[in-house]
């Protein structure tokens, strides 16, 4: 799903890098958020919801709405809107018995 | 930390308002939550008839070096959790940041516009499909529909186009507590008039000069074609509304219905397949640490919402707190730069360290210029709600 | 319309805010502590201008006169943890 040739902006270059979602393997660009990373790869739903347990997504895509919340090495909460994938991240979807704050 | 000056944003109006005042020798901090600094410039991508491409990130990495090469302290990856009299503002990471003033540049927010189905994952808000587009360079969708008629939409609709993204249509939102004008066509038409000089297509320019008329308003809004008009390849629909968004774990569809001139449905339900879905409900100005510093607020609508109450140094209520950019009114990122400019002065000012006052009285002829010839407008009464606001102010003060 | 989520935090539907409205529920502070809309991890970023919509569509009151939700520290989410550490230091 990435958008290779550009008309007008001058076109990404980036080292890959490789990542854990979910127990599977993917490849990030070097300074990429883990939600653009994961739609790159046609990746949708980032948690499940706490009452009635439904899959979701991003929604602001800029830090306002904490609906892409995922457990990244341990820890609970983190936007993956904002967030740069780093080498071997181990990025888990947010679902009920990940401990809120 | 003990800083001269605490800058919360790295928006092109923080920035700007970061670079003025160490230029002038105040020591500065400056805080986003984002990796990189730019805020909503990063996304940003249109043509301006004076200067060729916008390129927001260009902008955005042009203001950033500055800040380097001025030595400004940079709290990144840091959300501003609260703050405290006077003034001392907690991060996230239990940092607390100490400044003498504090400028508050939080920018805009998205208004969330409800829809059936508008949970599901591959339903979002424009701006994240802005970002997706021209910033991340990853398809939002292979086929997306937009919901909500309105500049930033159209020109999010643009960019999409251009990256070789198939969009399939532009609609109006379903009638609801949240639709507002959105979901009327006849007064969606008067209010698209406003934006003749933004809409970025000849025939759409066309278009919107003779919309200057009720009487082709009315005309256009009766004998609009079923299958919309394209603007730059994208059918834009001002007579069909999305009713549902449909899917079982994801987007999968949109239920579309055929609605009057008012926004009520009268016609027969039409499924499109779509795998996203981008939501425009307009933007409104981000004021909760304002509020949280205990700045006054004023509602008007013309400026998009809540803002702090301020004068024309953009200084609030509360004593030595601040404020720039889209906070004070949803308007494009020019003026956010000249609102920085601005009050990045009226600190090094009131700090002593202004050499040459005259610098202020200039600034300001800049913001109003700014105002004057911008390419992308979101309010188009901002001038009235401006002028609304200096009486409040003053009124306040004369309590 | 009245299954539709309004608080995507803490999932309040349209429904469950109209009727605290109508049982008497008339500002946003009052909206909240009936149906925790607002309350979720976003702080109502997302869902605070629907409700004053709610507002002022059900008891047709205008922007300027619905009260407004106290706003406090934190606005963001942050670990205690990281509090106790910087009131040490
Ligand atoms: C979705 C969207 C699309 C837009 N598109 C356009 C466009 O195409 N053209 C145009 O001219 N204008 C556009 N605008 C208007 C835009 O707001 C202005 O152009 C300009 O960016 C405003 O500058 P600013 O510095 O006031 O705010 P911003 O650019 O929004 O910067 C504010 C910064 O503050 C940070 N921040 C906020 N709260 C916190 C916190 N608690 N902790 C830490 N950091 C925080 C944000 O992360 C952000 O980086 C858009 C706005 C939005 C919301
Ligand atoms: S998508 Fe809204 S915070 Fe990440």
């Amino acid at each position: 799903m990435r958008i290779s040739n550009h008309p007008v902006l001058e076109n990404t270059a980036g080292d890959e890098i490789e990542f854990t979602f979910d127990g599977k393997k993917y490849l990030a660009k070097q300074g990429e958020t883990i939600a653009a990373a994961l739609l790159a790869h046609n990746i949708r739903i980032l948690r499940y919801s706490m009452k009635e347990k439904r899959p979701r997504g991003i929604y602001c895509g800029i830090g306002h709405c904490y609906e892409c919340r995922v457990l990244l090495d341990g820890q609970v909460s983190v936007r993956a809107c904002l967030t740069r994938v780093r080498d071997n991240m181990t990025i888990v979807s947010e679902r009920e018995d990940s401990n809120e704050f | 930390m003990n800083f001269d000056l605490v800058i919360i944003g790295a928006g092109p109006a923080g920035m700007s308002a970061a670079i003025k005042a160490a230029e002038n020798g105040v020591s500065v901090a400056i805080i986003d939550e984002n990796p990189e600094v730019g805020g909503k410039l990063l996304g940003q991508l249109y043509k301006d008839s004076k200067s060729g491409w916008w390129i927001g990130q260009k902008i955005a990495d042009e203001l950033g070096k500055k800040l380097t090469d001025l030595n400004i302290a940079f709290f990144l990856e840091e959300q501003v959790c609260g703050i405290f009299p006077r003034w001392e503002v907690l991060l996230s990471s239990g940092e607390r940041l100490h400044g003498k003033y504090i400028i508050i540049a939080t920018g805009a927010a998205e208004k969330a516009l409800p829809i059936p189905g508008w949970t599901l994952p591959g339903v979002m808000a424009i701006g994240a499909a802005q970002m997706l587009t021209n910033y991340h360079r990853v398809k939002p969708g292979e086929k997306i529909a937009i919901i909500g008629i309105d500049p930033l939409s159209l020109t999010i609709a643009y960019d999409m186009r251009l990256a070789g993204i198939h969009v399939v249509g532009i609609y109006l939102p379903k009638k609801s507590e949240f639709s507002h004008m959105k979901a009327e066509p006849k007064q969606l038409i008067s209010y698209l008039s406003n934006f003749v000089h933004v809409l970025p297509n000849p025939f759409l320019k066309l278009f919107g000069k003779m919309l200057k008329y009720p009487v082709i308003q009315n005309l256009a809004i009766t004998y609009y074609p079923s299958f919309g008009i394209k603007v730059f390849g994208v059918p834009l629909h001002i007579r069909k509304a999305v009713v549902e968004i449909v899917g079982e774990n994801q987007v999968d569809a949109i239920k579309v219905e055929k609605v009057d001139k008012n926004g009520s449905a009268n016609g027969k339900m039409e499924e499109v397949t779509v795998d996203c879905v981008c939501i425009s409900g307009g933007l409104y100005p981000l004021g909760e640490i304002a509020r949280v510093a205990g700045c006054e607020f004023a509602y008007l609508e013309e400026v998009g919402g809540y803002v702090p109450l301020h004068n024309e140094n953009l200084e609030t209520t509360q004593a030595g707190i601040f404020t720039a950019g889209n906070i004070t009114g949803i308007e494009g990122a020019n003026v956010a730069i000249e609102q920085g400019n601005l009050v990045g002065l009226v600190i090094s000012d009131r700090l002593g360290l202004l050499k040459n006052s005259k610098e202020i009285i200039k600034a300001k002829k800049k913001v109003l210029l700014a105002r004057e010839e911008a390419v992308i407008s979101f309010q188009p009464q901002i001038e009235i709600g401006k002028e609304k606001i200096a009486e409040l102010w003053n009124k306040r003060m004369n309590e | 319309m009245q299954n539709t989520i309004v608080c995507r935090c803490e999932e309040v539907k349209l429904g469950e805010i109209i009727s605290s409205i109508e049982s008497g529920a008339t500002t946003l502070r009052a909206i909240k502590v009936v149906t925790r809309a607002g309350m979720g991890i976003c702080q109502g970023r997302t869902c605070r201008p629907l409700i004053e919509d709610c507002l002022s569509k059900t008891i047709k009151q205008d922007s300027n006169d619905v009260q407004q939700l106290n706003f406090g520290n934190p606005i963001r989410p942050i670990r205690l943890s990281e509090l106790a550490n910087t009131r040490k230091g």
